[in-house]
């Protein structure tokens, strides 16, 4: 087995993991550590890490949990991720973990986290408001009041004071994680023949399960040696996914668009790990220094707001330019309202520029591939046939 | 001058076939049809692809473009791979200039294209899951009957009297041929039925495509069945559907001929931009 693949190997593993042993065996390793559970798009981890605890990625149950109790919760007019994560919840396998945030993405996130408050009274859950107003004087002071309170709970649960300092050395803990993370997306941008998205998935996925520090380690041994492994360069379109920022798609559905003729080129999966575009302020006040992150240096996602209707869309042209992509895949999961509602207008800031796009939805179950390879198919054979280019 | 090779990677089939491309003008050097027969259909696409080589006296490296098409896309060995409809599409208006339409029935499903002159794809659509329009169903059938398969459009066409099978689910069509044997409908019969039932489908197919100027190409495996053939001629006479349906005796070859043949354009497109990473892309070492 090649080193890449190890490194793989390693990721696939954690991945199907739903038990999280790893999360599991890190707490039991030491004494008072705490783990607490993040749903996507966004929580401001290195409060966690300064607290002495483990970010918790919970990002629902993929295509191997059966959901049995989970559907009874929601409508069927729902997405899939609040139910499989219920079913987590119920069947013990989210037991160790002593805290949930909830971020603001939507109103099923947001109203999971009043039900997990009941379902679960002995964990900590906090529904993680973030600003819609972006002046420092308002969304700002309001967003370190938030993180001023998060701060004292996570103090609280992990019974240790969050100094500054700790904080300020969190924040450049994960400045090098998120430098390598972008490190892996713009390899990939240049090489994706070298950097299959379902292995860079699966990279991705480590990280909301390992700490960072052993994340960052793996993502440094991943980008050297996969650098070094000769993989053949195919004949393929160099596509942006998007619309999969919460609910995530199941493997097979990412290795199918590639095989499809598509070379994955940039996405919006697990946006957590790439959300602060450059490096948080390391020194000075640590509040102030993630709340200036968020309000002015951050990705864009249709959860998050756009104040600005002439700005709608320049993110994804932007991200289509600098990865050099022919066209755009929207992959939404089905019933996702932020991102089915937010696509006709992407699509026309698309079509504006003349960029070709197709859009499907799916299901964190989704087990039929057949549609999408079709779909994906045809749209590479248009890209590479019939584009202006 | 250039060669490029078009691998169509089939449920019933591997289509392998080696072009030599000089500016417009093509010329077919090496065509080979092996049937999957229960075998490993990538193992044999190899095979197919080195037996192919040696045909045609080229080595590897000799090959400017390997495009595979069908299931050919987990082949180790391709530069690109273009999805059926499209090569299918390219394949039709090799075999006939004038085709403004490919009707691909294969083992799996039948498709209905709807293309311009340049092959280049308008609309398409295609039969639904389920198995009872295609080849595969077919090819069932007549092993109950005992019949072989070169025989089924001879002796379809013989049928005088037939029965229509159920055109929804290949279950259920084959009770209604459980039936038809129970009563003594004759095999010509039972055979042309199908035939009539596949033909139904399709042509609706073919309306829903849109309007289609120009002839009609029938490719796949089942392109070269004349009880078919006359059954689609009789089931858009019924349909007012006013389009000369033709196959070719290469129709087979049509997935593998649009995928060899776009592969030369796609050489040809990416050496004219200066990709410096053209040379990179993957040969058929």
């Amino acid at each position: 087995m090649s080193h890449v693949a190890a490194i793989v190997a390693r990721c696939q593993a954690l991945f199907e993991d739903l038990n999280f042993t790893a999360a599991r065996e890190w707490k039991e390793a030491a004494p008072g550590r705490i783990v607490v559970g993040f749903m996507p798009f966004y929580v401001p981890r290195e409060l966690i890490h300064a607290a002495g605890g483990l970010a918790l990625g919970v990002l629902g149950g993929g295509d191997q949990l059966e959901v049995i109790q989970g559907d009874a919760y929601y409508q069927s007019y729902i997405c899939r991720i609040p139910r499989s994560t219920i079913e987590l919840g119920v069947t013990s396998r989210l037991d160790f973990v002593d805290a949930m945030l909830f971020p603001s993405i939507c109103d099923v996130i947001r109203n999971l986290s009043g039900m997990w408050k009941i379902m679960f009274p002995k964990v900590k859950s906090r529904y993680v408001d973030v600003p819609q107003n972006f002046s420092d004087a308002v969304g700002g002071s309001f967003y370190v009041s938030e993180l001023g309170e998060l701060r004292d709970i996570l103090a609280r649960l992990a019974g240790r004071e969050i100094t500054d300092d700790a904080l300020r050395n969190s924040i450049a803990v994960y400045n090098e994680n998120r430098a390598l993370v972008r490190e892996v997306y713009a390899f990939r941008a240049r090489f994706p023949w070298k950097a299959p998205s379902a292995e860079v998935y699966l990279l991705m996925r480590a990280g909301m399960v390992l700490p960072v520090e052993e994340h960052s380690a793996m993502l440094r041994d991943y980008l050297d040696a996969t650098a070094r492994e000769e993989r053949p360069r195919r004949d393929n379109s160099r596509v942006v996914v998007t619309g999969a920022f919460c609910e995530q798609p199941p493997l097979s559905l990412i290795k199918s668009i590639e095989l499809a003729g598509c070379y994955i080129v940039d996405d919006d999966f697990m946006l957590v790990n790439r959300w602060e575009k450059s490096d948080v302020a390391a020194d000075g006040d640590p509040l102030a220094a993630l709340s200036h992150a968020y309000l002015h240096d951050s990705l864009e996602t249709a959860a998050k707001y756009q104040p600005d209707q002439s700005k709608k869309g320049q993110w994804l042209i932007e991200a289509v330019q600098r990865s050099g992509a022919e066209g755009v895949i929207f992959a939404s999961a089905s019933f996702c309202d932020p991102a089915l509602l937010e696509r006709p207008m992407l699509q026309r800031a698309l079509a504006a520029r003349g960029i070709p796009y197709i859009a499907f939805k799916f299901a964190e179950n989704s087990g039929q591939m057949q549609p999408i390879r079709e779909q994906a198919g045809t749209f590479a054979d248009s890209i590479k046939l019939w584009s202006a280019a | 001058m250039i060669h490029t090779a078009g691998i169509d990677v089939g449920t019933g089939a591997v289509k392998t076939v080696i072009f030599a491309v000089d500016g417009d003008s093509s010329t077919w050097l090496v065509r080979r049809t092996d049937r999957v027969r229960q075998r490993d259909p990538y193992k044999l696409a190899e095979e197919s692809w080195l037996a192919a080589l040696e045909e045609a006296r080229l080595k590897p490296e000799d090959i400017a473009y390997v495009a595979t098409t069908g299931e050919g896309e987990s082949l180790t060995f391709h530069t690109g791979h273009f999805y059926s409809m499209t090569t299918h599409a390219r394949g039709a208006i090799y075999l006939d200039p004038e085709s403004r339409a490919a009707l691909d029935v294969g083992a799996l499903h039948g498709r209905a294209i709807r293309i311009d002159e340049r092959g280049k794809v308008l609309s398409y659509k295609m039969t639904s899951q389920c198995a009872s329009g295609s080849g595969q169903f077919l090819e069932n059938i007549s092993r109950y009957l005992g019949i072989a398969q070169d025989e089924i459009g001879a002796l379809s066409k013989q049928g005088d009297s037939p029965e229509k099978v159920s055109g929804i689910c290949a279950v259920l069509a084959e009770t209604d041929v459980i039936n038809m044997v129970s009563r003594g409908i004759t095999a010509a019969n039972i055979l042309r039925g199908i035939h009539s039932s596949m033909a139904d489908r399709l042509t609706k197919l073919l309306k829903t495509v849109g309007n289609v100027e120009g002839s009609v190409m029938m490719t796949g495996g089942l392109a070269l069945d004349e009880g078919l053939v006359a059954a689609m001629q009789e089931a858009m006479a019924q349909e007012k559907v006013k389009l000369p349906v033709r196959n070719h005796p290469d129709s087979i070859y049509a997935g593998a001929i649009g995928a060899a043949l776009w592969g030369a354009y796609r050489h040809h497109r990416l050496a004219a931009q200066s990709d410096p990473a053209q040379s990179d892309l993957a040969r058929a070492a």
